[in-house]
């Protein structure tokens, strides 16, 4: 058989939709609606904040005028109120975090595994995290009422003269930390609970069959297999901490004396109590790169501590 | 000298019995394999024995002690398992060691004898690296190392190279052959693989349904099974089983007694093609080449499809019709029950 070979024809022309463009196309269009919802929401905002925190804009009097690095300087160099309110967001997070993340990695060892009761007590620590932060202010503010407040009578049958939870400084903050522990700490022990069970149960057999205890197994297995988990876990716990409004808004409103004033709810006060939108915006992006930092060093510590 | 022992050995999960009344003695030094398919409870009956499951009856003893509320670490066994277990944020070095530093031995100590374990193993270049740093043959390794260094008395392998690809599986059954030869220590392997379990073993326990169907070692198994069972699970490509009723006449000629005879077996391997003067006969429904023959499937008159190991390139074709003979010495006799009816034996040397 010979072969036969074609003399002046030309190559047929690819077509411009190639298999290629058309999955690129395709790739384009299924991530569209969230491009378009980031771009409108998130990125333009952003954008917008940076731009205002580089203004004076006065919502009353509808004039934007640019002053530079003024507003970042008047905040970090001459505003006391502004150190306080960053060593109130501290405290708080300080208290929140720690408190948080050792409740739900307890309640998640405790109801990791299949037994009786357990889907009945992870619904009801899980509960609060999607109740109405509202309901949870008013029922918690009814509960920490000074003399008259469930948990202060409950404290006087044990022979303890419980504080005025919401009106005292010190304890307010006390206060909002442990209640919002208890509201959010279902869902970080939800987090957890899925990355102990994805923890295969061999390792814990052979670490069982080689002699640890249970207290040996946690240290030397689970809690280094849990480390990618933690990370995020801190993270966003971190990052929540520093956002809280809802909670301080309803519970304390910033008060008493200011004691409980933290980032957030001071950044609302300026924007749309004081009208001051243009220190608000370089306040909101002070808190974003101190997030941002926050996240940065986390995840850092936790690259060297896995090296 | 009996190194483990389980009488009348029960599991009960809830309401549901796995494991029905398991004795066996195992010998010291023996391998002893478990085989059976997939939920016979093999390797629940392995996770009793190391103490990652309670025993709901019976009992169990090693090495002359009565274990059955002994904690596993108390047992003196060491266990491989399927998936390794090798823990990922520690060095083979620290894998090796986990559990002579949960025990608090001496850092000087845990070395030597990691070393030691490592060098039987060839592991010593491989000491600082991290499991996902090594193929899945080097995590078998690791893992059987691990076992190896805390010098127990039985070593229990759960499935252990059902992770490998066919070749690997091949040259690590060579090596834990090799090592149970150098160690000379009880071992007890769960497998599904019943190549596996007559390669490896000494004895072979056959389960079903959590009952031992058969304990022997592996030409006993093959040559006595004691029935339909085992004699189907025990040999690839497995026995051919019919109806007794489907060649009685010409059994019977051949001097064969058939009395009490349900089923009939014969084996693949066991069934020649001949020209003329077969036995028994059948059309060729399907031929698959395997290199050194084929594999033919022969539709048997009212006695449904044999298999039969035919050698040579030039075998028989689909559609061909065949007369096979055998050895009446291979053929496998059962009752209405699947019980075999073969003749009382003496023991098959291993």
């Amino acid at each position: 058989m010979t072969g036969h070979v074609r003399t002046g024809t030309t190559a047929p022309r690819a077509p411009w939709l190639t298999l290629r463009r058309r999955e690129m196309f395709e790739g384009w269009l299924f991530v569209s609606p969230t491009l378009i919802g980031f771009l409108i929401f998130f990125l333009g905002p952003l954008i917008a904040i940076v731009i205002y925190s580089l203004s004076e804009w006065n919502l009353l009097s509808q004039q934007m005028t640019y002053i530079g690095t003024a507003n970042y300087q008047d905040a970090l160099t001459q505003n006391p109120d502004f150190w306080h309110v960053i060593r109130n967001s501290v405290i708080f997070a300080a208290g929140l975090v720690p408190l948080n993340m050792t409740l739900a990695l307890a309640l998640a060892l405790a109801l990791c595994r299949p037994g009786r009761g357990v889907v009945f007590f992870r619904t009801a620590f899980f509960a609060p995290v999607v109740t109405s932060a509202v309901a949870w202010a008013i029922v918690w503010k009814f509960l920490l009422q000074g003399e008259a407040g469930a948990v202060n009578q409950m404290l006087a049958t044990v022979g303890i003269n419980g504080p005025n939870w919401l009106r005292e400084p010190d304890w307010a903050m006390v206060a909002v930390i442990a209640t919002r522990v208890l509201k959010m700490v279902g869902l970080n022990m939800i987090l957890y609970i899925a990355a102990l069970q994805s923890i295969p149960r061999d390792y814990e057999d052979a670490a069982r069959l080689e002699g640890a205890g249970n207290w040996q197994i946690f240290r030397m297995v689970t809690w280094p297999l849990l480390a990618p988990s933690t990370l995020i876990i801190m993270v966003i716990t971190t990052i929540g901490s520093f956002k809280v409004f809802d909670h301080i808004y309803l519970m304390t409103g910033g008060g008493p004396e200011n004691g409980t004033l933290v980032l957030a709810f001071y950044i609302y006060e300026q924007a749309f109590e004081f009208f001051n939108v243009g220190y608000a915006s370089a306040l909101a992006m002070i808190m974003f790169a101190i997030v941002l930092v926050l996240a940065l060093v986390q995840i850092m510590l936790r690259q060297k501590g896995s090296a | 000298m009996s190194s483990l022992k389980l009488r009348n050995v029960t599991k009960t999960f809830g309401k549901t019995k796995v494991i029905h009344g398991i004795d066996l003695d195992v010998l010291e030094g023996e391998f002893v394999v478990f085989v059976g398919p997939s939920g016979c409870g093999k390797s629940t009956l392995l996770r009793m024995i190391a103490g990652l499951e309670d025993i709901s009856g019976g009992e169990l003893w090693i090495g002359g002690r009565q274990v059955n509320e002994v904690q596993a670490a108390r047992r003196g066994v060491a266990m491989v398992f399927q998936s390794y277990a090798l823990y990922p944020h520690l060095t083979v070095r620290q894998n090796m060691g986990f559990g002579l530093k949960v025990r608090k031995e001496k850092p000087d100590s845990i070395a030597r004898k990691v070393d030691e374990a490592a060098m039987t193993l060839q592991l010593e270049k491989l000491l600082d690296r991290y499991p996902r740093e090594l193929s899945g043959g080097q995590r078998q390794r690791v893992a059987i190392g691990r076992a190896i260094v805390g010098d127990p008395k039985v070593f229990l392998f759960d499935e252990p190279l059902s992770n490998l690809d066919a070749e690997l599986r091949v040259h690590m059954r060579a090596e834990i052959a090799s090592l149970h030869r150098r160690l000379e220590n009880t071992m007890i392997y769960v497998t599904h693989d019943q190549i596996e379990a007559m390669t490896l073993a000494d004895r072979i326990v056959v389960l079903r349904d959590g009952r031992i169907e058969q304990v022997g070692n592996p030409k006993e198994l093959y040559a006595h099974p004691d029935n339909i069972f085992v004699a189907q699970f025990i040999g690839s490509p497995k026995m051919n089983i019919c109806s007794a009723d489907a060649f009685a006449p010409e059994l019977t000629r051949a001097g064969i007694p058939m009395e009490g005879v349900a089923q009939i077996g014969l084996r693949p391997e066991h069934l020649r093609i001949v020209p003329d003067g077969g036995l028994i006969k059948g059309q060729v429904a399907l031929s698959e080449y395997t290199g050194g023959g084929s594999l033919l499937h022969v539709e048997m008159e009212g006695a449904g499809r044999f298999l039969v190991l035919s050698e040579g390139q030039e075998g028989p074709q689909p559609g061909d019709e065949v007369q096979l003979d055998f050895d009446t010495a291979n053929l496998h006799r059962f009752d209405a029950e699947g019980r075999s009816l073969q003749a009382a034996r003496e023991p098959v040397p291993a």
